[in-house]
């Protein structure tokens, strides 16, 4: 198991030198230059050449992508210039391993700004997940054991519905009346426990949170209800029936536990894919959390950040992908480790 | 990973948004749409919040800031500078310098080529150590470091100051961090006690102006510059400083600054205890809590523009509801490099063709833009309409377009490229109104809506379109900004790149001249009338063709008091006098 | 077995409480659907007593999975709608609550299914499962009823059961799996016995061992056992009777030896042609019965089977056609009942079909 995890890890790590190995050719191969963006209005062309310098865009993608390598290991100083450490030391910012790069754009090392928007993206994924889980599996299971009734019809009909809106659409929904037509909350800010306590916290994530849920929760409730009607048509619910066994055992011991092990893989992997996927919620409630920051890198030309980001963001899916696996192990005793 | 947006999405709205420095005055009232104004007692006290808006401040280090709204509200709450702009309304008032941190608004004695101000002795940092005139020598020396100090105004001084060009063409002083070339720095820029001494290589009658609307003169302190490390450290001499850290994308608060002295500053009334700036919010965001006036929002302002989705609610609003006229231009350029419109009558029958007024239809009406007759904006002193436009209906001219295409070149029917920023369905309905009209006149437009790569593209000499699209507003209020950064061959034209002379336009000798004299001339209504005169002959060559120029419609919270959008800050809200109900 | 005595006769009267152990009469198990109504079972009647076995032949989709699940009342809670009368030592099952129907299952009828792999929960251990059977009926602890799954999976053969009782059903073999499922099904010790298709997804090697044990364990616990196949092989080693069923009827019924010995209706015939015989005899043919099962939905007009049947011409007219045969009593005597307008099957039977499979019987007839 112990060896397993390690394999897995291993190549896991493979992925993420290929992903940002990608990450670089691709940016590279753009035909925008970044110095624009850096350089402001009325930047004369030699301007822009000393810019493009100084954010390190002169050199090929290939030795740039070396020194974003090394630094991970051992860290990069920005600017890297010896001469400057001489005359200015104090210019220098130090990105101590394992170093992700130094975003010029947000005058911030990028493991400092994954710093900050990470417990933001948590917590909105957090509450959104337990929106999503406690409501789409109840509701689907509810709608498989009601199968063909009008509460079946509904809750099908109803996140069918929901499943179809946009998240934006929601969420600005949402924003426009709960939060400000009807006062019924505050516009949602993002206030840490630290701040605002875990009620203050908590209030501020639950118009984020509904809203990422509910596009989760629509799927949800719809891939519950097709997993537990299949279940229930398994030999093996036949068989428990077929026992003797009352309703309630036959359909929490026996169908459920085999209808959710499929949602538990699912929900893992959309747990880690949302940590940078909140992308829209995030912007329509002016949350600073990582998909915020990768909109912004983007639409910027930030490539440390966006390179940062593809990394963590990576990484997170490869150990929820490890961790899905093991718990499938667990769930399921056919499931070997190997 | 996911990422939805493209990049340089935001580049069209920052089309806008670089050119948003400094501007203002000569707006001489024949706008009715007076800035309106909560008129509360200015009591102290209470907190204000400004909604900066979905696009982030990128620098909040004087010398690297460029964008208007920035430098407005820091020259307003913590940047102050030799010279400052009084909070005023008034098309002249609002546009003259008073001394600031300066005792004067700055001497020449030799028509601008050597400018000298003397510094308060009684004005203080807000650690409470002095502002001396070294601080302000440092602060100019940081804009010769372009590999650290990245995105500012930095050009002005390499054009003005007395430094040599190296081969590179740019200054022989690589700036205070490397200290290359230091000492011809040192001889440019002098301090004797608490006066400074500014020498150019050419006359520049309106530095004050620079200095006002800029801060890339400001101050700074050498012993707290850790250059790049610093872009969004505040070193306050205002009113307020920042409390903790500026957070990018979420914003930061500003407190009273103790080592302010009120008696010092006769523009800043500082009325609120505190500013909280948040950054990030959408402007259907924003604009949802301004009319629902709910919350925190009842003590808002903001540069942000009301989305033409709310306009028909404006009415609930009227109290709370300015409309201003802002200092941008927007435009189209025929390109000279083009094979049909390097012919001086395919132009003219395109000039002749062009509809503004169903453009600005397309773009939101007349709450959005009005007319424009010149690529100078109005309130720019010296702004005179340009002939070969003023007469041509708005509408344009189908008829006598056609005639005149008669006499183009180019084979018949004419095929043109418009390339423009285009992406947004606004963006698109636009440029289909002018190829509507073009094609009306004998044209057969291509329309070419480029994204991420807009400014990539138009700015390649050899880009195969023929009609382009810009936008630009005055550094400060004066035409020395407006017409050489755009039309300005010898600045803007590079093998590589065409600056923002986006068009490929080539005055040749006679237009450089013009525009030398121009700049030469010290006494500043004289040389409004040479740049007339350069204006005027971009018109006859169809250099370009003039659209529209944006309206500002802004809301404010009901708890506001002193409401004002003064042209002292181009227009926008003016938070040296505004105030909230406690 | 060696003798097959009959012990039930089809036109015995049925009298509560006095009659047979089950008595299945006129059942209908019809599923409503958006295309119309599936008549999966359309008015089946048989009877069984203890001690003996009920063989039920077809092919898939005959009806002999969804006749035997309705003894069990596993169609309650679906939209099937089950008719007639189902009377279990003198019980009519179909009159029973959903609860009281529960008590009985697994408890007083049992069911074993074809493929063990599937019918086992993949995530519980074998003996998990057989313990849950015997505690849903029977107030006990886990430990005694786990105690009680060893002592069963010894009995049913499995080695070191005090070992596998622990052990998940994918760690067991397909026949091992089979005999865990035999030991669910009896560890209550159930009065019928209900195996649909117990060997199909077995090794034949197995099969018989299967078959075996099923046997041994009806004598240990004199149980009725109704066993559903479409191996005739199965049928003639297991059955006292045998009631063949096409398209949800039953079209020949009778005793086992009797009937496979005796057919008289063609379908039958087509099964039994389509058997091959181990024993190689090389001039045997096997013949299949051409064309497809009829659908439930719409079937065939007439006869069910005559679409297929090679023998409708030597009905007279278009009865084949016009009119259902109903089961009756054949040329046979009263304990072999046939559904078929043929008016001389014995003779055809003889001459048309038993040459092509198996010559040497048709010459010593």
């Amino acid at each position: 198991m112990i060896a397993y995890v390690v394999r897995r890890l291993f190549a896991g790590v493979i992925l993420l030198v290929v992903m940002s190995i990608v990450t670089f050719a691709l940016f590279f191969a753009s035909p925008i230059n970044p110095a624009d963006f850096s350089c402001g209005k009325n930047c004369s062309a030699e301007q822009k050449e000393q810019v493009s310098r100084a954010l390190g865009f002169e050199d090929s993608w290939v030795t740039q992508w070396g020194k974003f390598a090394k630094g991970v290991f051992v860290g990069r100083d920005f600017p890297d210039d010896p001469e400057l450490r001489k005359t200015a030391p104090e210019t220098i910012a130090h990105c101590p391993a394992p170093c992700l790069g130094y975003s010029r754009e947000r005058t911030s090392t990028v493991t400092d700004l994954i710093k900050d928007t990470l417990p933001v993206s948590l917590s909105i994924a957090v509450v959104a997940f337990f929106f999503w889980i406690v409501g789409g599996v109840l509701l689907g299971v509810t709608a498989a054991l009601r199968r063909g009734t009008i509460v079946d019809r509904g809750l099908v009909g109803i996140s069918l519905v929901l499943y179809a809106f946009p998240t934006f659409f929601i969420g600005l929904l949402l924003y426009k009346f709960v939060a400000v037509q009807w006062g019924w909350v505050d516009v949602p800010r993002y206030t840490t426990i630290e701040d605002g306590g875990i009620s203050g916290w908590l209030s501020g994530l639950l118009l984020p949170g509904i809203t990422l849920a509910v596009f989760f929760m629509a799927g949800y409730v719809r891939m519950t209800r097709a997993y537990v009607l299949e279940s229930f048509s398994e030999d093996y619910v036949r068989t428990a029936r077929a026992k003797g066994l009352p309703k309630r055992t036959v359909t929490f011991k026996h169908a459920l536990r085999a209808a959710l092990t499929p949602i538990v893989t699912m929900a893992g992997l959309d747990f880690a894919g949302l940590m940078g996927g909140a992308i829209i919620t995030e912007s329509v409630f002016n949350y600073p959390g990582l998909g915020k920051l990768a909109v912004l890198a983007n639409s910027d030309f930030d490539l440390p950040t966006l390179v940062g980001l593809v990394i963590l963001l990576a990484t997170f899916v490869i150990i929820a992908n490890i961790i899905v696996d093991l718990l499938y192990a667990v769930i399921d005793p056919r499931v070997r480790l190997s | 990973m996911a990422i939805t947006k493209k990049p340089f999405a935001a580049l069209a709205a920052a089309a806008l948004a670089v050119s948003l420095a400094a501007c203002g005055g000569g707006d001489d009232g024949d706008d009715n749409n007076s800035p309106g104004g909560s008129d509360g007692a200015a009591a102290k006290g209470g907190t204000a919040i400004f909604f900066n808006g979905p696009r982030n401040t990128e620098h909040w280090d004087p010398q690297r800031m460029y964008i208007g709204r920035d430098l407005n509200n820091s020259g307003r709450l913590f940047y102050r500078s030799l010279v400052a702009y009084p909070a005023s309304n008034d098309p002249t008032e609002g546009t003259t310098p008073i001394p600031d941190l300066a005792t004067d608004t700055g001497t020449t004695e030799d028509g601008g080529k050597t400018w000298t101000f003397t510094i308060r002795d009684d004005v203080k940092w807000e650690d409470g150590k002095n502002i001396t005139c070294e601080d302000f020598k440092y602060g100019a020396s940081r804009n010769f470091a372009t590999d650290v100090i990245i995105g500012g105004p930095a050009n002005y001084l390499f054009t003005y100051l007395d430094i040599p060009n190296g081969d590179d063409g740019l200054p022989q002083y690589k700036g205070p961090y490397s200290k290359e070339g230091q000492e011809l720095f040192d001889k440019a820029v002098t301090c004797d006690g608490q006066t400074i001494t500014y020498r150019m290589k050419k006359p520049w009658p309106d530095m004050p102006q620079a200095a006002a609307s800029l801060r890339f003169l400001d101050p700074y302190r050498q012993d707290l510059d850790k250059g790049d490390a610093n872009n969004f450290v505040i070193i306050s001499n205002g009113p307020y400083k920042l409390d903790g850290e500026w957070t990018e994308g979420t914003g930061g608060t500003f407190v009273r600054n103790e080592n302010w002295d009120e008696s010092t500053d006769p523009i800043r009334k500082a009325l609120p205890d505190q500013w909280e700036f948040r950054e990030g919010d959408e402007d259907e965001a924003i604009y949802d809590q301004m009319f629902a006036d709910s919350g925190d929002a009842q003590f808002g302002v903001t540069e942000r523009r009301i989305p033409p989705t709310f306009y028909d609610r404006i009415p609930e609003v009227e109290d709370r509801y300015t409309q201003v006229e802002s200092p941008y231009v927007d435009y189209v350029l025929p390109n000279f490099n083009s094979p049909v419109f390097k012919d001086l009558a395919c132009r003219e029958a395109l000039k002749l063709a062009t509809n503004k007024a169903a453009w600005i239809q397309a773009g939101g009406g007349e709450k959005a833009f009005t007319p424009a007759y010149s690529v100078v904006n109005p309130s720019v002193p010296g702004y005179r309409e340009n002939p070969a436009f003023a007469d041509i209906p708005d509408e344009g001219d189908p008829d006598a377009a056609k005639a005149k295409l008669e006499e183009c070149s180019a084979p018949k029917p004419v095929k043109i490229k418009f390339t423009y920023s285009g992406g947004t369905p606004t963006s698109d309905n636009q440029a289909a109104a002018l190829k509507e009209s073009w094609d009306a006149a004998g044209f057969e437009t291509e329309l070419d809506p480029l994204e991420d790569t807009y400014y990539s593209v138009i700015q390649k000499p050899d880009a195969d379109f023929d009609v382009t699209w810009g936008g630009w507003g005055a550094d400060w209020p004066s035409i020395g900004t407006v017409i050489p950064p755009l039309f300005d061959s010898r600045i803007n034209l590079t093998g590589s790149s065409n600056g923002n002379d986006y068009g490929n336009y080539r005055g040749g000798p006679e237009v450089d001249k013009m525009i030398d004299d121009a700049y030469a001339e010290a006494d500043l209504d004289a040389a409004a009338d040479l740049w007339a005169e350069v204006d005027a002959k971009l018109g006859e060559d169809v250099a370009y063709i003039p659209l529209e120029i944006t309206i500002f419609n802004f809301l404010h919270g009901s708890k506001v008091t002193g409401y004002a959008n003064n042209v002292s800050v181009n227009g926008y809200a003016d938070l040296a006098v505004i105030g909230v109900e406690n | 077995m060696d003798t097959i005595t009959p012990t039930t006769t089809p036109t015995s009267a049925a009298t509560p409480g006095t009659g047979p152990f089950l008595s299945v009469e006129d059942l209908r198990v019809h599923f409503p659907t958006s295309d119309g109504v599936v008549k999966a079972t359309d008015g089946l009647t048989f009877k069984l007593e203890r001690g003996t076995t009920l063989g039920i032949v077809g092919e898939s989709g005959s009806g002999k999975s969804v006749s035997s699940s309705a003894i069990l009342g596993l169609h309650r809670g679906s939209s099937a709608q089950v008719s007639g009368r189902i009377v279990l030592d003198g019980v009519d099952l179909l009159s029973l609550s959903d609860e009281e129907m529960r008590l009985r299952r697994g408890k007083e009828v049992s069911m074993i299914f074809q493929d063990p792999l599937s019918a086992m929960h993949p995530y519980f251990t074998v003996g998990n499962q057989i313990a849950e059977a015997y505690r849903v009926h029977n107030k006990v602890s886990k430990k005694v009823a786990k105690a009680r799954a060893v002592e069963m999976l010894d009995r049913v053969g499995i080695p070191q059961p005090d070992r596998r009782v622990d052990d998940y059903p994918h760690q067991f073999s397909g026949g091992m799996r089979q005999r865990a499922m035999i030991a669910m099904g009896l560890i209550n010790n159930p009065g019928l016995l209900i195996a649909d298709e117990p060997t199909t997804a077995l090794d034949v090697t197995v099969q018989a061992q299967i078959l075996d044990l099923l046997q041994d364990l009806q004598r240990e616990f004199d149980s009725a056992v109704i066993i559903i196949t479409h191996d005739l092989g199965v049928v003639a080693e297991m059955a006292d009777d045998v009631l063949v069923m096409y398209a949800g009827r039953a079209v020949e019924y009778g005793p086992a030896k009797e009937l496979l010995t005796h057919p008289e209706m063609p379908y039958t015939w087509g099964l039994l042609s389509s058997v091959p015989d181990v024993k190689g005899d090389t001039d045997a043919r096997l013949i299949p019965i051409p064309g497809n099962p009829p659908s439930l939905l719409n079937p065939p007009s007439g006869c069910p089977f005559h679409p297929r049947c090679a023998h409708r011409d030597k009905v007279p007219g278009d009865l084949c056609w016009t009119e259902r045969p109903e089961l009756l009593q054949g040329s046979r005597g009263p304990s072999h009942l046939k559904a078929c307008h043929l008016a001389n099957p014995d003779e055809i039977y003889r001459k048309e079909v038993l040459v092509e499979i198996a010559p040497e019987l048709a010459e010593e007839l």
